[in-house]
Protein backbone atom coordinates (compact mmCIF):
# COMPACT_ATOMS: atom_id res chain seq x y z
CA UNK A 1 0.00 0.00 0.00
CA UNK A 2 1.49 3.78 -1.11
CA UNK A 3 0.95 7.02 0.23
CA UNK A 4 -2.02 7.81 -2.47
CA UNK A 5 -3.83 4.96 -0.38
CA UNK A 6 -3.17 6.94 3.34
CA UNK A 7 -3.42 3.99 5.30
CA UNK A 8 -0.43 2.15 6.10
CA UNK A 9 -0.61 -1.24 8.29
CA UNK A 10 3.33 -2.32 8.61
CA UNK A 11 4.35 -5.43 10.56
CA UNK A 12 7.29 -4.40 12.12
CA UNK A 13 8.46 -1.12 14.25
CA UNK A 14 11.22 -0.87 11.86
CA UNK A 15 9.01 -0.34 8.98
CA UNK A 16 6.32 1.95 11.14
CA UNK A 17 9.17 4.10 11.85
CA UNK A 18 9.92 4.64 7.97
CA UNK A 19 6.72 5.39 7.62
CA UNK A 20 6.67 8.04 10.65
CA UNK A 21 9.71 9.65 9.07
CA UNK A 22 8.77 10.29 5.61
CA UNK A 23 5.02 11.14 6.24
CA UNK A 24 2.60 13.55 8.70
CA UNK A 25 0.52 10.54 10.00
CA UNK A 26 -2.10 9.39 12.39
CA UNK A 27 -1.57 6.89 14.32
CA UNK A 28 -4.33 4.08 15.06
CA UNK A 29 -3.72 0.94 17.32
CA UNK A 30 -7.39 -0.11 18.79
CA UNK A 31 -9.19 3.04 16.97
CA UNK A 32 -11.84 3.37 19.61
CA UNK A 33 -11.00 6.81 20.22
CA UNK A 34 -10.03 7.68 17.20
CA UNK A 35 -13.37 7.38 15.19
CA UNK A 36 -15.64 9.08 17.41
CA UNK A 37 -13.74 11.85 17.90
CA UNK A 38 -13.69 12.01 13.68
CA UNK A 39 -17.51 12.44 13.98
CA UNK A 40 -17.31 10.78 11.03
CA UNK A 41 -18.12 7.75 8.71
CA UNK A 42 -14.13 7.39 7.96
CA UNK A 43 -10.95 8.75 9.17
CA UNK A 44 -9.54 12.20 7.62
CA UNK A 45 -5.46 12.03 6.65
CA UNK A 46 -2.99 9.28 5.87
CA UNK A 47 -3.01 6.42 8.93
CA UNK A 48 -0.43 4.49 10.03
CA UNK A 49 -2.49 1.35 11.89
CA UNK A 50 0.11 -0.43 14.29
CA UNK A 51 -2.48 -3.17 14.83
CA UNK A 52 -0.76 -5.57 12.72
CA UNK A 53 2.57 -5.33 14.76
CA UNK A 54 2.61 -8.42 16.65
CA UNK A 55 6.32 -7.58 18.34
CA UNK A 56 4.21 -4.46 20.27
CA UNK A 57 1.95 -6.78 21.76
CA UNK A 58 2.32 -8.51 25.34
CA UNK A 59 4.08 -7.68 28.30
CA UNK A 60 8.07 -8.29 29.07
CA UNK A 61 10.01 -9.00 31.92
CA UNK A 62 13.38 -8.15 32.81
CA UNK A 63 15.03 -7.50 35.99
CA UNK A 64 14.61 -3.66 34.74
CA UNK A 65 10.75 -4.53 35.48
CA UNK A 66 8.23 -5.22 33.51
CA UNK A 67 7.26 -3.47 29.93
CA UNK A 68 3.73 -3.29 28.44
CA UNK A 69 3.63 -3.15 24.52
CA UNK A 70 2.07 -0.46 22.92
CA UNK A 71 -0.61 -2.75 20.89
CA UNK A 72 -1.50 -4.49 24.32
CA UNK A 73 -5.52 -4.80 25.02
CA UNK A 74 -7.26 -4.02 28.02
CA UNK A 75 -8.37 -7.86 27.88
CA UNK A 76 -4.89 -9.02 27.71
CA UNK A 77 -4.05 -6.85 30.75
CA UNK A 78 -6.77 -8.21 32.81
CA UNK A 79 -6.18 -11.63 31.80
CA UNK A 80 -2.48 -11.26 32.67
CA UNK A 81 -0.87 -13.03 35.62
CA UNK A 82 0.76 -9.19 36.94
CA UNK A 83 1.82 -8.34 40.43
CA UNK A 84 -0.09 -6.69 43.00
CA UNK A 85 1.06 -3.55 42.87
CA UNK A 86 -0.82 -3.53 39.07
CA UNK A 87 -4.42 -4.19 40.62
CA UNK A 88 -5.52 -0.76 40.10
CA UNK A 89 -4.46 -0.88 36.33
CA UNK A 90 -6.23 -4.15 36.47
CA UNK A 91 -9.33 -2.39 37.38
CA UNK A 92 -9.47 0.50 35.80
CA UNK A 93 -9.00 -1.96 32.24
CA UNK A 94 -12.23 -3.57 33.36
CA UNK A 95 -14.08 0.21 33.15
CA UNK A 96 -12.62 1.13 29.79
CA UNK A 97 -16.04 0.91 27.67
CA UNK A 98 -17.36 -2.82 28.02
CA UNK A 99 -16.06 -6.11 27.26
CA UNK A 100 -16.08 -5.44 23.21
CA UNK A 101 -13.69 -2.41 23.49
CA UNK A 102 -11.44 -3.67 26.03
CA UNK A 103 -10.82 -6.44 23.34
CA UNK A 104 -9.64 -3.77 21.23
CA UNK A 105 -8.19 -0.54 22.44
CA UNK A 106 -5.42 -0.36 23.86
CA UNK A 107 -3.02 0.95 26.72
CA UNK A 108 -1.03 2.68 24.68
CA UNK A 109 -3.66 4.64 22.65
CA UNK A 110 -5.05 5.85 25.83
CA UNK A 111 -1.80 6.83 26.86
CA UNK A 112 -1.53 8.95 23.27
CA UNK A 113 -5.28 10.22 23.12
CA UNK A 114 -4.04 11.95 26.69
CA UNK A 115 -7.68 12.49 27.45
CA UNK A 116 -7.66 13.99 31.26
CA UNK A 117 -9.90 11.55 31.76
CA UNK A 118 -7.78 8.53 30.59
CA UNK A 119 -8.72 5.66 33.23
CA UNK A 120 -5.07 3.89 32.59
CA UNK A 121 -3.16 6.85 33.78
CA UNK A 122 -3.61 7.63 37.41
CA UNK A 123 -2.77 3.60 38.21
CA UNK A 124 0.30 4.22 35.83
CA UNK A 125 1.68 7.35 37.58
CA UNK A 126 0.94 5.38 40.82
CA UNK A 127 3.38 2.53 39.28
CA UNK A 128 5.56 5.08 38.11
CA UNK A 129 5.12 4.67 34.56
CA UNK A 130 7.94 5.30 31.72
CA UNK A 131 6.73 5.79 28.03
CA UNK A 132 9.30 4.52 25.40
CA UNK A 133 9.12 6.69 22.49
CA UNK A 134 11.20 5.53 19.17
CA UNK A 135 11.91 7.07 16.38
CA UNK A 136 14.20 6.66 12.81
CA UNK A 137 16.53 8.78 15.73
CA UNK A 138 16.31 6.41 18.48
CA UNK A 139 14.23 5.69 21.27
CA UNK A 140 13.95 8.17 24.67
CA UNK A 141 12.44 7.36 27.78
CA UNK A 142 10.60 9.86 29.60
CA UNK A 143 7.76 9.92 33.15
CA UNK A 144 4.27 9.25 31.77
CA UNK A 145 4.45 12.62 33.83
CA UNK A 146 6.19 14.25 31.73
CA UNK A 147 4.92 12.63 28.16
CA UNK A 148 1.31 14.29 29.15
CA UNK A 149 1.03 17.64 28.63
CA UNK A 150 -2.25 18.94 28.68
CA UNK A 151 -5.82 17.78 27.39
CA UNK A 152 -5.27 15.84 24.04
CA UNK A 153 -1.54 16.69 24.14
CA UNK A 154 1.61 14.45 24.36
CA UNK A 155 5.57 15.20 24.08
CA UNK A 156 5.48 12.51 21.33
CA UNK A 157 7.01 14.24 18.22
CA UNK A 158 5.23 13.54 14.77
CA UNK A 159 8.12 10.68 13.82
CA UNK A 160 8.05 8.41 17.33
CA UNK A 161 6.04 6.11 17.70
CA UNK A 162 5.14 5.00 22.16
CA UNK A 163 6.50 1.14 21.32
CA UNK A 164 5.21 0.63 25.15
CA UNK A 165 4.88 1.60 28.84
CA UNK A 166 7.72 0.42 31.37
CA UNK A 167 7.13 0.06 35.04
CA UNK A 168 10.21 0.31 36.78
CA UNK A 169 10.79 -2.74 38.98
CA UNK A 170 11.07 -0.35 41.92
CA UNK A 171 7.53 -0.02 42.09
CA UNK A 172 5.97 -3.54 41.28
CA UNK A 173 5.93 -3.64 45.58
CA UNK A 174 2.49 -3.37 47.18
CA UNK A 175 -1.11 -3.21 46.44
CA UNK A 176 -2.45 -1.23 43.54
CA UNK A 177 -5.84 -0.09 44.06
CA UNK A 178 -8.54 2.26 41.57
CA UNK A 179 -11.95 3.83 41.93
CA UNK A 180 -13.77 5.97 39.39
CA UNK A 181 -17.02 8.17 40.08
CA UNK A 182 -19.55 8.04 37.16
CA UNK A 183 -22.76 9.09 36.57
CA UNK A 184 -23.81 5.66 36.25
CA UNK A 185 -22.37 1.85 37.03
CA UNK A 186 -21.53 0.82 33.48
CA UNK A 187 -20.33 2.54 30.15
CA UNK A 188 -19.29 6.00 31.56
CA UNK A 189 -16.75 8.97 31.57
CA UNK A 190 -15.16 9.63 35.04
CA UNK A 191 -16.13 12.86 36.59
CA UNK A 192 -13.32 11.80 38.80
CA UNK A 193 -11.08 8.89 39.56
CA UNK A 194 -7.92 7.39 42.31
CA UNK A 195 -5.80 5.00 42.03
CA UNK A 196 -3.60 3.87 44.72
CA UNK A 197 -0.28 1.49 45.55
CA UNK A 198 0.59 1.12 48.80
CA UNK A 199 3.05 -1.14 50.50
CA UNK A 200 1.94 -1.61 54.12
CA UNK A 201 4.41 -3.68 56.16
CA UNK A 202 3.20 -4.16 59.93
CA UNK A 203 0.46 -2.62 59.66
CA UNK A 204 1.96 0.57 58.72
CA UNK A 205 2.54 2.65 55.40
CA UNK A 206 5.87 2.14 54.05
CA UNK A 207 5.35 3.54 50.64
CA UNK A 208 2.46 5.64 49.08
CA UNK A 209 1.57 6.55 45.79
CA UNK A 210 -1.82 8.54 44.89
CA UNK A 211 -3.18 9.38 41.68
CA UNK A 212 -6.37 11.68 40.72
CA UNK A 213 -7.87 12.00 37.17
CA UNK A 214 -10.11 13.77 35.69
CA UNK A 215 -9.59 16.54 38.39
CA UNK A 216 -6.95 19.13 36.09
CA UNK A 217 -5.71 18.86 32.52
CA UNK A 218 -3.63 15.58 33.11
CA UNK A 219 -3.78 13.28 36.21
CA UNK A 220 -1.80 13.99 38.71
CA UNK A 221 0.20 12.46 42.05
CA UNK A 222 -0.56 13.56 45.00
CA UNK A 223 2.79 13.94 46.92
CA UNK A 224 1.32 15.92 50.00
CA UNK A 225 -1.37 13.17 50.96
CA UNK A 226 1.56 10.17 50.18
CA UNK A 227 3.39 12.02 52.54
CA UNK A 228 0.63 12.10 55.49
CA UNK A 229 0.22 8.59 55.29
CA UNK A 230 3.88 7.17 55.28
CA UNK A 231 5.53 6.01 58.52
CA UNK A 232 1.60 5.88 59.81
CA UNK A 233 -0.49 3.29 60.58
CA UNK A 234 -2.90 2.61 57.35
CA UNK A 235 -5.96 5.02 58.32
CA UNK A 236 -8.29 6.70 55.81
CA UNK A 237 -8.94 9.69 58.35
CA UNK A 238 -5.38 10.92 58.00
CA UNK A 239 -6.43 12.93 54.51
CA UNK A 240 -8.06 15.90 54.42
CA UNK A 241 -9.11 18.01 51.59
CA UNK A 242 -5.94 20.27 52.70
CA UNK A 243 -3.60 17.74 51.20
CA UNK A 244 -5.37 17.99 47.78
CA UNK A 245 -4.78 21.52 47.74
CA UNK A 246 -2.89 22.89 44.87
CA UNK A 247 -3.11 19.53 43.00
CA UNK A 248 -6.83 19.99 41.90
CA UNK A 249 -7.65 22.19 38.84
CA UNK A 250 -11.06 20.83 37.87
CA UNK A 251 -13.25 22.32 35.26
CA UNK A 252 -16.76 22.84 35.05
CA UNK A 253 -17.96 20.50 32.00
CA UNK A 254 -21.39 18.30 31.17
CA UNK A 255 -20.56 15.65 33.35
CA UNK A 256 -19.90 18.08 36.43
CA UNK A 257 -19.08 21.25 38.09
CA UNK A 258 -15.38 22.13 39.33
CA UNK A 259 -17.04 22.43 42.80
CA UNK A 260 -18.75 19.09 43.14
CA UNK A 261 -14.93 17.38 41.59
CA UNK A 262 -13.16 19.11 44.18
CA UNK A 263 -15.18 17.80 47.17
CA UNK A 264 -15.17 14.41 45.61
CA UNK A 265 -11.91 14.31 45.22
CA UNK A 266 -10.99 14.09 48.69
CA UNK A 267 -13.87 12.10 49.26
CA UNK A 268 -12.62 9.11 46.97
CA UNK A 269 -9.45 9.51 48.27
CA UNK A 270 -10.77 8.59 51.82
CA UNK A 271 -12.63 5.64 50.30
CA UNK A 272 -9.75 3.80 47.77
CA UNK A 273 -7.31 4.68 51.26
CA UNK A 274 -11.00 2.52 53.17
CA UNK A 275 -10.40 -0.59 51.02
CA UNK A 276 -6.70 -1.14 51.83
CA UNK A 277 -8.16 -0.91 55.95
CA UNK A 278 -10.48 -3.14 55.66
CA UNK A 279 -8.27 -5.88 53.28
CA UNK A 280 -5.91 -4.94 56.46
CA UNK A 281 -8.40 -6.19 59.06
CA UNK A 282 -10.04 -8.61 57.15
CA UNK B 1 -8.02 1.44 -2.30
CA UNK B 2 -6.78 -1.75 -1.01
CA UNK B 3 -7.18 -5.74 -0.88
CA UNK B 4 -8.66 -7.07 2.60
CA UNK B 5 -9.08 -10.71 2.33
CA UNK B 6 -10.91 -12.63 5.45
CA UNK B 7 -12.88 -15.16 6.18
CA UNK B 8 -16.57 -14.36 7.11
CA UNK B 9 -18.74 -17.07 8.59
CA UNK B 10 -16.94 -19.83 7.78
CA UNK B 11 -16.06 -18.38 3.66
CA UNK B 12 -13.23 -16.81 2.63
CA UNK B 13 -13.89 -13.15 1.27
CA UNK B 14 -11.51 -10.58 -0.39
CA UNK B 15 -12.88 -6.93 -1.82
CA UNK B 16 -11.18 -4.18 -2.58
CA UNK B 17 -12.59 -1.37 -0.24
CA UNK B 18 -11.08 2.72 0.46
CA UNK B 19 -8.36 2.01 2.76
CA UNK B 20 -10.45 3.30 6.31
CA UNK B 21 -13.92 1.43 5.58
CA UNK B 22 -15.18 0.02 8.47
CA UNK B 23 -15.38 -3.50 9.05
CA UNK B 24 -19.37 -3.21 9.55
CA UNK B 25 -19.54 -1.29 6.36
CA UNK B 26 -17.55 -3.99 4.92
CA UNK B 27 -19.96 -6.62 6.28
CA UNK B 28 -23.39 -4.76 5.67
CA UNK B 29 -22.39 -2.91 2.35
CA UNK B 30 -19.67 -5.03 0.65
CA UNK B 31 -20.68 -8.48 1.80
CA UNK B 32 -24.42 -7.74 2.02
CA UNK B 33 -24.67 -9.07 5.41
CA UNK B 34 -27.40 -7.14 6.79
CA UNK B 35 -27.81 -8.72 9.93
CA UNK B 36 -24.99 -6.57 11.70
CA UNK B 37 -26.55 -3.15 12.45
CA UNK B 38 -25.56 0.23 12.99
CA UNK B 39 -27.04 1.67 16.20
CA UNK B 40 -24.64 4.25 17.60
CA UNK B 41 -21.57 4.89 14.95
CA UNK B 42 -19.88 5.90 18.20
CA UNK B 43 -18.78 2.48 20.04
CA UNK B 44 -21.12 2.95 22.54
CA UNK B 45 -24.76 0.98 21.74
CA UNK B 46 -23.02 -2.62 20.66
CA UNK B 47 -25.96 -3.32 18.07
CA UNK B 48 -22.85 -3.81 15.62
CA UNK B 49 -20.78 -6.84 17.85
CA UNK B 50 -19.20 -9.16 15.75
CA UNK B 51 -16.59 -11.80 16.81
CA UNK B 52 -13.17 -11.31 15.40
CA UNK B 53 -10.60 -14.55 16.13
CA UNK B 54 -13.44 -15.83 18.53
CA UNK B 55 -13.72 -12.31 20.53
CA UNK B 56 -16.64 -10.21 20.54
CA UNK B 57 -15.77 -6.77 18.82
CA UNK B 58 -17.79 -3.49 17.91
CA UNK B 59 -17.61 -3.58 14.00
CA UNK B 60 -18.25 0.12 14.08
CA UNK B 61 -14.87 1.11 15.59
CA UNK B 62 -12.20 -1.53 13.45
CA UNK B 63 -11.26 -0.77 10.09
CA UNK B 64 -11.78 -3.77 7.61
CA UNK B 65 -8.17 -3.95 6.53
CA UNK B 66 -7.68 -4.38 10.13
CA UNK B 67 -9.17 -7.30 10.31
CA UNK B 68 -7.52 -8.26 6.72
CA UNK B 69 -6.38 -12.39 7.74
CA UNK B 70 -8.81 -12.72 10.33
CA UNK B 71 -11.95 -14.95 11.09
CA UNK B 72 -14.79 -13.06 11.62
CA UNK B 73 -18.33 -14.16 12.72
CA UNK B 74 -21.37 -12.56 12.16
CA UNK B 75 -24.92 -13.39 13.90
CA UNK B 76 -25.70 -14.63 9.97
CA UNK B 77 -23.23 -16.79 10.84
CA UNK B 78 -23.90 -18.66 14.56
CA UNK B 79 -26.79 -21.23 13.31
CA UNK B 80 -26.09 -24.53 12.13
CA UNK B 81 -28.94 -25.87 10.46
CA UNK B 82 -31.06 -25.47 13.44
CA UNK B 83 -30.83 -22.23 15.33
CA UNK B 84 -27.93 -21.63 17.60
CA UNK B 85 -28.89 -22.02 21.60
CA UNK B 86 -28.79 -18.54 22.04
CA UNK B 87 -31.33 -17.31 19.06
CA UNK B 88 -33.48 -20.00 20.38
CA UNK B 89 -33.48 -18.78 24.13
CA UNK B 90 -34.15 -15.08 22.72
CA UNK B 91 -36.97 -17.03 20.71
CA UNK B 92 -38.34 -18.57 23.86
CA UNK B 93 -38.27 -15.71 26.32
CA UNK B 94 -39.44 -13.08 24.07
CA UNK B 95 -35.83 -11.95 24.36
CA UNK B 96 -36.12 -9.09 22.16
CA UNK B 97 -38.97 -5.73 21.15
CA UNK B 98 -38.20 -3.75 18.57
CA UNK B 99 -35.41 -6.39 17.73
CA UNK B 100 -32.86 -3.94 16.70
CA UNK B 101 -30.04 -4.47 19.15
CA UNK B 102 -30.89 -8.22 18.70
CA UNK B 103 -27.88 -8.77 16.27
CA UNK B 104 -25.61 -7.62 18.92
CA UNK B 105 -26.90 -9.22 22.08
CA UNK B 106 -26.53 -12.63 20.95
CA UNK B 107 -23.21 -11.92 19.49
CA UNK B 108 -22.22 -10.49 23.20
CA UNK B 109 -24.68 -13.09 24.77
CA UNK B 110 -22.19 -16.07 22.88
CA UNK B 111 -19.10 -14.26 23.69
CA UNK B 112 -19.87 -14.08 27.94
CA UNK B 113 -21.33 -17.57 27.60
CA UNK B 114 -18.02 -18.77 26.00
CA UNK B 115 -16.02 -17.34 28.48
CA UNK B 116 -17.14 -17.99 31.68
CA UNK B 117 -17.38 -21.55 30.32
CA UNK B 118 -13.35 -21.41 29.36
CA UNK B 119 -12.63 -19.70 32.97
CA UNK B 120 -15.06 -22.02 34.72
CA UNK B 121 -16.96 -19.60 36.21
CA UNK B 122 -20.55 -19.10 36.58
CA UNK B 123 -22.58 -16.77 34.83
CA UNK B 124 -25.18 -15.85 36.47
CA UNK B 125 -27.97 -13.34 36.48
CA UNK B 126 -25.39 -10.29 38.66
CA UNK B 127 -22.93 -11.46 35.95
CA UNK B 128 -24.93 -11.86 32.75
CA UNK B 129 -26.38 -7.61 33.43
CA UNK B 130 -22.76 -6.53 34.02
CA UNK B 131 -21.33 -8.06 30.94
CA UNK B 132 -24.13 -6.66 29.18
CA UNK B 133 -22.73 -3.56 29.63
CA UNK B 134 -21.58 -2.75 26.39
CA UNK B 135 -25.17 -3.48 24.58
CA UNK B 136 -27.90 -0.70 24.73
CA UNK B 137 -31.73 -1.76 24.26
CA UNK B 138 -33.69 1.23 23.28
CA UNK B 139 -36.63 -0.44 24.43
CA UNK B 140 -35.01 -1.12 27.51
CA UNK B 141 -36.22 -4.81 27.37
CA UNK B 142 -33.51 -6.29 29.55
CA UNK B 143 -35.49 -8.72 31.41
CA UNK B 144 -35.91 -11.10 28.91
CA UNK B 145 -32.43 -10.52 27.55
CA UNK B 146 -31.30 -11.59 30.78
CA UNK B 147 -33.50 -14.33 31.15
CA UNK B 148 -32.83 -16.08 27.48
CA UNK B 149 -28.45 -15.71 28.05
CA UNK B 150 -29.65 -17.35 31.63
CA UNK B 151 -31.93 -20.36 29.60
CA UNK B 152 -28.65 -20.26 26.29
CA UNK B 153 -25.97 -20.40 29.12
CA UNK B 154 -27.42 -23.86 30.53
CA UNK B 155 -27.58 -25.68 27.20
CA UNK B 156 -24.64 -24.72 25.40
Amino acid sequence: MGLQNGYFRPTSVDEALDHLAANDLTIAAGCTDLFPATEQKTLGGPVLDISGITALRGFRKNETGITIGATTTWSDLIAAPLPSAFGGLKLAAREVGARQIQNRGTLAGNLCNASPAADGVPPLLTLDAQVVLASKAGRRVMPLADFLIGPRQTARRADELLEGVHIPASALMGDGQFLKLGARKYLVISIAMVAARLVIADGVVAEAALAIGACGPVAARLPKAEAALVGQPMDPGLINASHLQGYLAPIDDMRADAAYRTTVATELVQRILGRFAESRSA
Amino acid sequence: MSTVSMTVNGKVVASVVEDRTLLVDFIREHLRLTGTHVGCDTSQCGACVVHVNGKAMKSCTMLAAAADGADVTTIEGVANGDLHPMQKAFNDNHGLQCGFCTPGMIMSGIDMVNRYKAEGKTLDEAAIRAELEGNICRCTGYHNIVKSIQQAAGEM
